[in-house]
C-alpha cells in the first residue's frame, strides 16, 4: 500500500507540470482560438537558454530569469506568426501550423543544444516540503500543482470576471469583429502568447531534471498536456487542472508496476482515446454549414 | 472520368518504364539508385499520408508509426521464415496496418481536424516507446531481411520499389476519381453536403483511414528490405511530424507531390552531407514551407500545376453539346404522394421553428413552399433530409416512414436536396461532382445533363464555375441521381432573370423527364407561380395557406406575411 502511495505522490510533480501546460493550451485556446502543439517546445527552448547559462557559469537564479524572458519572447515570436498571418484561418490551419512550428523549434533547438547530448540540468527545488503519511512529497511537486491552482484561478477570474477577459473572449471567436469594436487584437494576442510562454517556461524548468532533459523529450510533453486540455474539453480550467494531475498520479502509479512500466507514455494515448470517444457521442456533423 | 485515369496511369507506367530501364542498364552511378530508391521509399509513405491529409483534410501524426508496423510484420516475418518471400511480406505488412488505421479511425468517425491531430500525435508517442521496448525483430541478432534473388543488387531493389510506387499510384490515381475519391474531397468541404448525396460519412473516412494505413505499412515493409536491419528510430515520433510537415509543404495528394516531397527528403540532408553542413536543417526547411503553404493556402504541386497551365496553350473545354434524348432515363416512381409530412415541429429549445406543419407533394408534380425569411423552409428542408438531431411527427417518402434513418440513407432512400449555400468542394471536376451525386451515369449522360442546365463541360474544375452556374450544378446532381423526391432550397438565387425564367422550364419539366416530384422553395413569386401546382406558405413555423398559387398568392394573409402590414394600413 506504502509503494503505491509513494509512486503515485511521486507522480505528482509530473502532474503538476502536465496540469500547468494544460491549464496554458486551454487558455491560449479560449483566449487566441489556437490549439497550441508547439506550446512545450516553447517553454523547453526557454529552459534550455536557463541550461546553457547555468553550464556558461552563471549564478542560478538570474539565469532562470533570462530562461523565462527566453521562453516568454520565443512565445510572443510564434503569436506573432499566427496573429500577422493567420488570424482569419480556420482552426484546423492553425493547429497545422503549430505542428509545422513544432517540426521547427525542435529541429533549431535539437542542432543548438547537440542532440541528444545530455546537459546538466540543475533542480530548482530540491528537498522534500512534507511528509503525507510517511511519504516525502517533494518541493517541486507543492510548487508546480501550486502553480497550476493559481494559473487555473486567475485565468478563470480573468476569463469571467474582467472586461479584458470577455473583450478577449470575443477575440477568440471573431477577431475581425472584435477589431472593429475597437479591442487591440494584435497586443492582447501577443500578450497571450507571452505569457502563456512564461509559464510554460517555468513548469518545464521544474520537471526539466526529471526527465532526460533533451530538446525533443521536452517539447512533446504537449502531448500529456494536450491529453489534459482534452479532459477539461478545451474549456473547464477546472478539470484540465484535475486531468493533468491525475495523468501525473497514474503515470507514477504505472511505472511502480513492473510489467507495464515499460508502456506508461501510452496512458496519454488511452486517455485521449476515452475522453474523445466519450465526450463526442452525440456530436455528428461538422461546423460547415 | 474512366478515360482521363488511364491516360494519367499511362504517364505513370511511361515514366517508370524509362526510371527502370535507366536504373537497371546501369546508366547511373551505383548510389545514385541507391538514393533513389530511398526516394521512391519516402514517396510511398507521402502518398499515404496524402490520402488523409490531402484528400480529407486531416491532420495526421502518425503516418510512420503505421509505417513501422509494417517493417515490423515483415521482420517477423522474416524470423519466422514464413513462405512468399519479400514481396508478400510487404504486401502482409501493408494488412497488419490496416488494423491500426482503422482503429485511429474510429474515434475520428465524429472528430475531426484538431481532435483526430492529439489522437494520432498520443498513438505516435505510445507508439515510439512500445517499438523501442518489443525491439525490431531480428535486431538484436543482426539478422537482415533478404531481398529477392531477382531484385538482389542496388539497381535491381530500386526496380522492386519502383514497381510497387508505380502500382500504388495507378490505384490511388483511379481511386481520386471514383465515387470514394469524390466522397472523400466532399467530406473535407462539408460533411453535411456529402451526407445528402448518400455519402455515408463514418464510411468514407474509414476508407481513407485503412488504404493509407496499408499504403503506409508497404512503405514500411519496403524500408525494411531496403536497409536489412531496422531500429525504432526510423519510425519515431519525429520522421512522422516532419513526413506531415513536407506533405503540407508538397501537396503529397499529387503525384508529383509525393516525388518532390521523397526528393526533399532524401536530397537535402544529403547535399547537406556533402557541404559538410549539419543534416537536421532540412526539418527547418520544411517547417517553414509548411507555414509558407499554409498561409498561402497553395502546396508547391499546387503551385506547379498553376505556372504549367499558364505556359500551355489555354484549351477551354468545350460547352458540352449534347443531344436531349441522351438524357439518363426517367426512373420510375410510386403513384400517390411522394413526400408526406404530418404533423411536422420542430424546437430549438423554446423556439419553435415549424409548428404542426402538414404537407402533401404528390407523384410527378412541383410543389412550392413560400415564406418570408425566418418562416422556417430551410428548417423544414433539414427536418425532410435528415439534418436535425430531433422533431415530432411523421415524415414518409413515398408511403416509407423516414424516422430515425440517418441523412445519408434518407439520400439513397430519394430525398435528395440542395443548399442555400454553395457547398461543392471546389477541388472536383464538375463531371467529378455528378460522380459523387448519382451512380452510374454514362459520359454521354453526364454531358447531356449538363448541357441540359446550362452547366459548363464535365473537365472544367468548379472552383473556376461562377457562383450562379454551381447553383445549377446543384441542381444538376440531386437531378441526376432521380429520387423520389427532390427538394430544391432557392436554386434561383443569384440568377439574372432570363436564367431564371429558363430554369423554371427545366424545373418544370424535372417529373416528366426523370420521374422525380419536386419541392421548391423560393422567393422568387414569378418562378413559383409559374411551375408549381401547388405551394404552401409558412409563416413563423405556421402553415398559414396552401392551394393553387393563382389563389393563394392572393389571400390577404399571404400579403402580410410579405409585406409585414395590413393591406388597410398600406393604403393608410
Amino acid at each position: 500500500m506504502n509503494a503505491l502511495l509513494t509512486s503515485a505522490v511521486a507522480g505528482l510533480t509530473a502532474g503538476g507540470t502536465y496540469a500547468l501546460l494544460g491549464v496554458c493550451a486551454v487558455f491560449t485556446y479560449r483566449l487566441v482560438a489556437v490549439v497550441n502543439f508547439a506550446g512545450a517546445a516553447i517553454g523547453t527552448a526557454g529552459t534550455f537558454v536557463l541550461i546553457a547559462l547555468y553550464e556558461a557559469g552563471f549564478p542560478i537564479w538570474p539565469s532562470v530569469l533570462a530562461g523565462i524572458a527566453a521562453g516568454t519572447a520565443v512565445g510572443v515570436a510564434v503569436g506573432y506568426i499566427m496573429t500577422r498571418w493567420f488570424s482569419e484561418a480556420g482552426a484546423s490551419t492553425k493547429a497545422a501550423v503549430t505542428v509545422a512550428l513544432l517540426v521547427g523549434l525542435i529541429a533549431v533547438g535539437l542542432r543548438l543544444t547537440g542532440g541528444q547530448h545530455p546537459h546538466n540540468m540543475p533542480e530548482l527545488f530540491p528537498g522534500s516540503a512534507f511528509r503525507l503519511a510517511g511519504v516525502e512529497v517533494t518541493i517541486a511537486s507543492v510548487l508546480t500543482i501550486g502553480l497550476a491552482a493559481l494559473f487555473t484561478v486567475l485565468s478563470d477570474l480573468f476569463l469571467n470576471r474582467t472586461k479584458v477577459g470577455l473583450n478577449l473572449r470575443a477575440l477568440a471567436d471573431r477577431p475581425m469583429a472584435a477589431e472593429l469594436l475597437g479591442i487591440r487584437v494584435q497586443l492582447l494576442s501577443l500578450l497571450v502568447w507571452g505569457m502563456t510562454g512564461a509559464f510554460t517556461t517555468f513548469a518545464l524548468m521544474i520537471i526539466a531534471p526529471q526527465r532526460s532533459p533533451n530538446f525533443m523529450t521536452l517539447s512533446l510533453l504537449v502531448v500529456p498536456a494536450l491529453a489534459a486540455a482534452l479532459v477539461g474539453l478545451f474549456r473547464s480550467f477546472w478539470r484540465t487542472l484535475a486531468g493533468g494531475i491525475a495523468l501525473g498520479v497514474v503515470e507514477g502509479l504505472a511505472s511502480s508496476v513492473d510489467s507495464i512500466s515499460q508502456y506508461r507514455s501510452a496512458i496519454p494515448f488511452l486517455v485521449v482515446l476515452a475522453v474523445l470517444l466519450w465526450s463526442q457521442r452525440e456530436a455528428r456533423w461538422d461546423e460547415a454549414r | 472520368m474512366k478515360r482521363a485515369s488511364i491516360r494519367a496511369s499511362l504517364l505513370i507506367i511511361v515514366v517508370a518504364l524509362v526510371a527502370g530501364v535507366v536504373a537497371y542498364a546501369g546508366l547511373l552511378p551505383s548510389y545514385w539508385v541507391f538514393l533513389a530508391t530511398s526516394v521512391l521509399i519516402t514517396g510511398v509513405a507521402l502518398q499515404s499520408l496524402g490520402l488523409v491529409a490531402g484528400r480529407t483534410g486531416m491532420i495526421a501524426l502518425c503516418q510512420m508509426s503505421f509505417a513501422g508496423v509494417g517493417a515490423w510484420t515483415v521482420g517477423y516475418l522474416n524470423i519466422a521464415e514464413a513462405p512468399g518471400g519479400l514481396a508478400a511480406w510487404v504486401l502482409a505488412g501493408g494488412l497488419a496496418a490496416v488494423p491500426f488505421g482503422v482503429a485511429i479511425g474510429l474515434p475520428a468517425l465524429r472528430l475531426r481536424g484538431i481532435n483526430l491531430a492529439i489522437v494520432t500525435l498520443s498513438f505516435a508517442t505510445a507508439f515510439d516507446t512500445i517499438l523501442a521496448t518489443i525491439t525490431y525483430p531480428g535486431q538484436t541478432d543482426f539478422l537482415q531481411v533478404p531481398r529477392p534473388e531477382l531484385f538482389d543488387t542496388d539497381e535491381g531493389y530500386f526496380v522492386f520499389v519502383l514497381l510497387f510506387y508505380a502500382g500504388i499510384a495507378i490505384a490511388l490515381e483511379f481511386l481520386s476519381r471514383s465515387r470514394l475519391g469524390a466522397a472523400w474531397l466532399a467530406v473535407r468541404h462539408s460533411e453535411r453536403a456529402a451526407a445528402a448525396h448518400g455519402v455515408r460519412i463514418a464510411t468514407a473516412k474509414l476508407s481513407a483511414f485503412a488504404i493509407s494505413a496499408f499504403v503506409a505499412g508497404i512503405s514500411g515493409g519496403l524500408l525494411a528490405g531496403y536497409l536489412g536491419t531496422l531500429v525504432s528510430d526510423n519510425f519515431g515520433m519525429m520522421q512522422s511530424l516532419s513526413l506531415y510537415a513536407v506533405a503540407v509543404m508538397t501537396g503529397a495528394h499529387f503525384a508529383e507531390g509525393a516525388i518532390i516531397g521523397g526528393l526533399l527528403v532524401v536530397m537535402f540532408p544529403e547535399i547537406l552531407r556533402r557541404l559538410d553542413w549539419p543534416q537536421d536543417i532540412g526539418n527547418v526547411l520544411f517547417a517553414v514551407g509548411a507555414t509558407q503553404a499554409l498561409s498561402t493556402g497553395e502546396t508547391m504541386s499546387e503551385t506547379f500545376r498553376r505556372q504549367l497551365r499558364k505556359l500551355l496553350p489555354a484549351h477551354a473545354p468545350k460547352a458540352a453539346k449534347a443531344v436531349a434524348r441522351e438524357l439518363p432515363p426517367a426512373v420510375r416512381h410510386a403513384a400517390g404522394p411522394a413526400l408526406a409530412i404530418e404533423g411536422l415541429t420542430v424546437r430549438y429549445g423554446s423556439v419553435v421553428a415549424l409548428n404542426d406543419v402538414s404537407l402533401t407533394v404528390a407523384a410527378g408534380t412541383v410543389a412550392g413552399l413560400i415564406g418570408p425569411n425566418g418562416a422556417g423552409k430551410s428548417t423544414f428542408i433539414d427536418a425532410v433530409a435528415g439534418f436535425l438531431p430531433a422533431y415530432e411527427g411523421r415524415i414518409r417518402l413515398a408511403g416509407k416512414a423516414l424516422e430515425g434513418m440517418a441523412a445519408h440513407r434518407r439520400a439513397r432512400e430519394g430525398a435528395r436536396r440542395t443548399w442555400q449555400t454553395n457547398r461543392i468542394a471546389p477541388e472536383l471536376t464538375v463531371g467529378g461532382y455528378l460522380v459523387l451525386a448519382a451512380k452510374g451515369l454514362s459520359a454521354s449522360e453526364t454531358r447531356a445533363l449538363l448541357d441540359w442546365l446550362d452547366c459548363p463541360h464535365p473537365d472544367t474544375p468548379v472552383v473556376s464555375v461562377d457562383a450562379g452556374t454551381r447553383r445549377l450544378l446543384d441542381v444538376a446532381g440531386v437531378v441526376a441521381a432521380r429520387p423520389a423526391v427532390v427538394l430544391l432550397d432557392e436554386p434561383a438565387a443569384g440568377q439574372s432573370h432570363e436564367e431564371t425564367l429558363r430554369l423554371g422550364q427545366r424545373i418544370a419539366e424535372i417529373p416528366k423527364l426523370f420521374g422525380s416530384a419536386v419541392l421548391l422553395v423560393e422567393h422568387d413569386m414569378d418562378l413559383v407561380r409559374a411551375v408549381c401546382s401547388e405551394v404552401t406558405v409558412l409563416d413563423f413555423g405556421q402553415v398559414i395557406a396552401s392551394g393553387p398559387p393563382a389563389r393563394v398568392l392572393e389571400q390577404g394573409a399571404v400579403k402580410k406575411a410579405y409585406l409585414g402590414i395590413e393591406e388597410e394600413s398600406a393604403a393608410a
